[in-house]
């Protein structure tokens, strides 16, 4: 059988297709079909032709084999030093055997390459900072997603995400009513508590355009009323927009790149739509990287910036709380031993390496605030990054890469975890699970507001 | 009085107390009961996987899943669904207990919330995340006040003849009245309008005079008075009465004394508990400790 | 025979070499594509020239990076071969001797003690560069029989200049054995691995760039490399 009902090269298209694939539980008629799919090795061959040029040629190449980048991926770490897990084997047995064998490769091999570029890699990067000759085999790791994405080879959840863009642009199936049907709910939900507080929906020209994660408007919308009453707090003129307002992408995660541009462009559109002076994206690491980092490249956009200035939510925090927009009550300050998990996606690969750390030198206690080792764009990987988090089937894997960030978090000693990154978050979140160790975590919108001196207009009448 | 009455129920023992209540109040006054059942909290970032709470197992929900648990939450109620007395929908759903109860709450509008008691406790992990109790969220933005049923000694709901009206003279205080008086009105039962005085040192950060404490109690009556007696016209079934001591064990000592069927309270704390303190709000410790259901108005 | 081999085929190989790096170099450049790499290489020339750069400075230090500081031994064995198989093959007095009498220049010389020094330092970390591979599972992994044909290439002209050197047997034998397997290492550089002698500034400066422009460059953040 060379094309399955479920798994097959096709992208999902439609809200048909995309329920008909949910209901395959758990993937299993879906892997069933994928042990039987074709291996399309002239498309596969074209497709590196046209795509792969002197950067990753050169990559695969020059690589030296010397193995320096071993120490630095945590999946190695946490699998006994496995040497299967050396980023540089991990890439040459793959991406460099597809390109040595012309794309002439079975389906066995593509089994093998999914499982290595989605369970044992989460394109963190961090590899291309240790290696001598700048081989950076996270973004390979990224390009041999898209070649096997293109073929149909990958985890179910994500050609499930990948198509939940395509239909919804959104990660979830959350319509433009009902994200803005849940950003009101919530605002009545607080605006006793907070008088005046409101959800500008669609205002041109306002100065802050806010998108969010679907994740927040399906599971906790909490943190979409935290984000009005913090903008309303800190006196902004902000909106958000009723079509466009989705930031993440796991399309980027599933390597379709094509729903990457769609996704991206959404919110693009709703910028040029709104012109807002600046776009601010919520706690979240890849919705950053995809809408702010690769998606100007995606959508061509040659300055490789989004149309309005794009920042992310603790750029805008720490400006608030720098310039004394929002003031923080010293007394309730956080007197936990507390630590923050850098994520990748802004930190290693947009550079805010200092940003979260002066919005907690504004909220922590002094003397409480305790660094991970190693921290900022040396930090390891949550665990969960690049998708790792949402795969069911590479779920024992991914629980087994949640044991660094555990014990980094236990050498600090900390009680309270910042991580202002929704799959930091949740992989954080399940670390705890797993390994009961004791701690908490937290984005910091709710940790603001809790410490939060509240403006006199914004006091509720007693 | 109650045309629609929302049932978060885990479907299991820990929610039978409330269950009897639930079934019985239904039956009593007409009303429809929503049986409405959290299944889990997902987990996995944007995988399907959700753990669920009832069979501690983690399961891949899907349209089917969802059917087939809602199938469970009718078996598991077939006794009290049996004579077909109480109209009765059910519904299951995922997501964090607190926020799927009030969505489900913002979508049918009840007139009743009654909460039923978690399988798990609030201490494991999946909820640990999120501040407060699910009591506590639910209770500070529900649109509808809240039934809650604690203690087993609590559950047995044979109709009301004793209603006890706790108040703080809070502006939540006044809304809870309305709420008791209209119950206490079409019910045809008695209401206990009481104050408890706090002279607990941690309070006031010193202890009172004698005089002071009775001069305090004079006030308290003259309040009720005005604020609530004054609005029962010539209605002559209740009873005042103002106490000193620690609020909530004044309220259940005093609810035990006069065999109240229902305590009805202000939920008036705005803020959760941020450390996750064990010692929660005043309605907490009285629902904990009540021997009859509480029902907390917020607005 | 030793006509041939310093006359026709030094020329050849020399050509190939240079004219092979220089197009591959090109090659390299020209093949960079701002919306496949998504690198914005155009838009910030400037940002991206210092981002090249920092890469390059901080990775030829010894020590420099983390990445460096991270494995001391590797650092030690592979700073000691680079040093000498760059300075050796430049800067030995016979070979300035020889490039003056082909090219009528020449560069400067370094004393001969310290030549046999570099050299004998290139030998010695190469076998610890073997051993290294062998030794360690997350390196031998990798290792095939090419990673060892580039090592037996680019030592062979220094054990036979040293054999030469101290006259072990036959010295024109190892004469000539030194020159040939030098003009193999230039026949090999444009071609095998060993093009990393030049590609290896093309990839940093690619990666420098990307971190300079992309990656947090525009920020102002310099990466902690």
């Amino acid at each position: 059988m060379p094309e399955g009902i479920f798994c097959n090269k096709k992208p999902i298209e439609t809200e048909e297709a995309l329920t008909a694939l949910l209901g395959d539980t758990s993937g299993a008629q879906y892997y069933k079909e994928m042990k039987s799919l074709d291996v399309d090795s002239k498309l596969l061959w074209t497709t590196i032709q046209n795509t792969c040029k002197s950067r990753i040629r050169t990559w695969l190449e020059i690589c030296a084999h010397c193995g320096m980048c071993a120490d630095s991926c945590f999946l190695y770490l946490v699998n006994d030093r496995d040497p299967k897990q050396v980023p540089a084997y991990k890439i040459q047995s793959t991406l460099g055997e597809i390109i040595k064998r012309k794309g002439n490769v079975d389906n066995k091999f593509m089994h093998m390459a999914m499982e290595t570029a989605w369970a044992k890699c989460t394109c963190c990067n961090r590899c291309g900072m240790y290696c001598p000759h700048g081989i950076d085999m996270g973004i390979m790791f990224g390009y041999l997603r898209g070649l096997l994405y293109q073929q149909g080879f990958v985890p179910w959840e994500l050609k499930i995400g990948a198509g939940m863009h395509r239909v919804y642009r959104a990660q979830m199936d959350v319509s433009e009513e009902e994200f803005v049907e849940t950003f009101q709910w919530m605002v009545e939900e607080y605006e006793e508590e907070y008088p005046g507080l409101a959800v500008p929906v669609d205002v041109e020209n306002a100065d802050i355009m806010y998108t969010v994660n679907a994740r927040e408007v399906k599971h906790y919308p909490e943190d979409l009323a935290e984000a009005a009453i913090l903008f309303h707090a800190a006196g902004e003129n902000w909106t958000v927009p009723s079509k466009g307002w989705e930031q993440t992408s796991l399309a980027m995660f599933a390597g379709d790149w094509a729903a990457c541009k769609m996704q991206v462009e959404n919110v693009y559109a709703a910028m040029e739509r709104l012109k807002p002076k600046r776009m601010v994206g919520t706690e979240c690491g890849h919705a950053h990287r995809a809408t702010v980092v690769e998606g100007p490249y995606w959508a061509g956009r040659k300055d490789g910036k989004p149309p309005a200035e794009s920042i992310h939510y603790i750029e805008w925090l720490a400006e608030a709380l720098r310039e004394g927009k929002l003031k923080i009550d010293p007394e309730r300050r956080i007197k936990v031993p507390v630590t923050l998990q850098d994520s990748c996606n802004y930190v290693r690969n947009h550079g805010l390496r200092e940003t979260a750390r002066e919005i907690l030198s504004y909220i922590v206690e002094p003397g409480y605030y305790r660094e991970m080792s190693p921290n900022r764009e040396h930090n390891y990987c949550c665990g969960g990054g690049g998708g790792f988090n949402g795969i069911g089937l590479f779920r024992p894997q991914r629980n087994k890469g949640l044991i660094t960030k555990r014990d980094q978090i236990l050498a600090t000693g900390a009680k309270l975890v910042i991580a202002p990154c929704h799959n930091c978050w949740d992989a954080i979140r399940d670390l705890e699970e797993e390994f009961e160790i004791g701690i908490k975590w937290s984005f910091l919108k709710p940790l603001v507001i809790s410490m939060l001196e509240i403006p006199d207009h914004m006091k509720p009448e007693e | 009085m109650f045309k629609k009455i929302l049932f978060a129920t885990s479907a299991t023992e820990a929610s039978d107390h409330a269950a009897r209540v639930a079934f019985n109040m239904a039956g009593t006054l007409k009303a429809h009961l929503n049986l409405f059942h959290v299944l889990g909290v997902p987990t996995r970032g944007f995988s399907q996987v959700v753990f669920d709470v009832k069979t501690k197992k983690e399961v891949s929900v899907d349209d089917e899943y969802i059917s087939w648990v809602e199938e469970e939450v009718k078996n598991y109620y077939s006794n009290q669904l049996a004579d077909g007395v109480v109209d009765c929908s059910i519904k299951a759903s995922v997501g964090f207990p607190h926020r799927e109860i009030l969505r489900q709450a913002r979508e049918i509008e009840p007139d009743l919330i009654i909460l039923g008691g978690t399988t798990g406790s609030d201490e494991d992990s999946v909820y640990k995340s999120s501040t407060g109790s699910t009591l506590q969220r639910v209770a500070k933005a529900a649109p509808c006040p809240i039934l809650v049923v604690n203690r087993s000694a609590a559950s047995f709901w044979g109709g009301l003849s004793n209603i006890v009206f706790g108040t703080d003279f809070s502006k939540a205080s006044d809304k809870a009245f309305d709420f008791a008086l209209k119950i206490a009105m079409s019910l045809n039962c008695e209401l206990h309008l009481f104050h408890a005085l706090d002279i607990s040192s941690t309070h006031m950060g010193m202890s009172m005079s004698q005089d002071e404490i009775e001069q305090k109690i004079r006030e308290a009556y003259r309040k009720i008075r005005f604020k609530y007696v004054s609005r029962m016209k010539d209605r002559k079934n209740y009873s005042m009465d103002v106490w000193e001591g620690i609020p909530y064990v004044e309220i259940v000592k005093y609810s035990r004394e006069k065999h109240a069927d229902l305590i009805v309270m202000a939920h008036n704390s705005r803020k959760l508990d941020i450390d996750g303190s064990k010692i929660g709000s005043n309605m907490e410790q009285v629902i904990m400790r009540a021997g009859c259901p509480v029902i907390s108005v917020n607005r | 025979m030793y006509e041939f081999i310093t006359g026709f085929m030094f020329w050849l190989a020399l050509g190939v070499c240079l004219t092979g790096v220089i197009v591959r170099t090109i090659l390299y450049f020209r093949g960079l594509q701002w919306n496949l790499d998504r690198v914005a290489y155009k838009a910030y020339p400037v940002e991206g020239f210092k981002g090249a750069i920092r890469s390059i400075y901080k990775w030829i230090l010894p020590f420099g990076t983390h990445g460096w500081r991270k494995q001391p031994f590797m650092t030690v064995i592979f700073f000691s071969f680079h040093l000498g198989a760059v300075f050796v093959p430049l800067f030995l007095l016979a070979h300035n001797l020889f490039l003056k009498e082909k090219l009528g220049f020449s560069f400067f010389s370094i004393n001969g003690g310290v030549a046999d020094f570099l050299t004998w330092l290139v030998v010695v970390s190469t076998i610890l560069i073997i051993l290294r591979r062998i030794a360690l599972p997350e390196v031998r992994i990798m290792t095939n029989w090419y990673d060892y044909l580039i090592i037996l290439i680019s030592v062979a002209p220094f054990v036979t200049g040293l054999m030469a050197r101290y006259q072990v047997g036959d010295y024109s034998f190892w004469l000539l054995a030194h020159i040939i397997s030098g003009e193999i290492l230039l026949f090999a550089i444009p071609f095998t691995k060993l093009s990393h002698v030049f590609l290896f500034f093309a990839s940093r400066a690619q990666l420098g760039m990307d971190y300079g422009i992309k990656r947090g460059g525009l920020k102002g953040t310099k990466m902690a490399w």
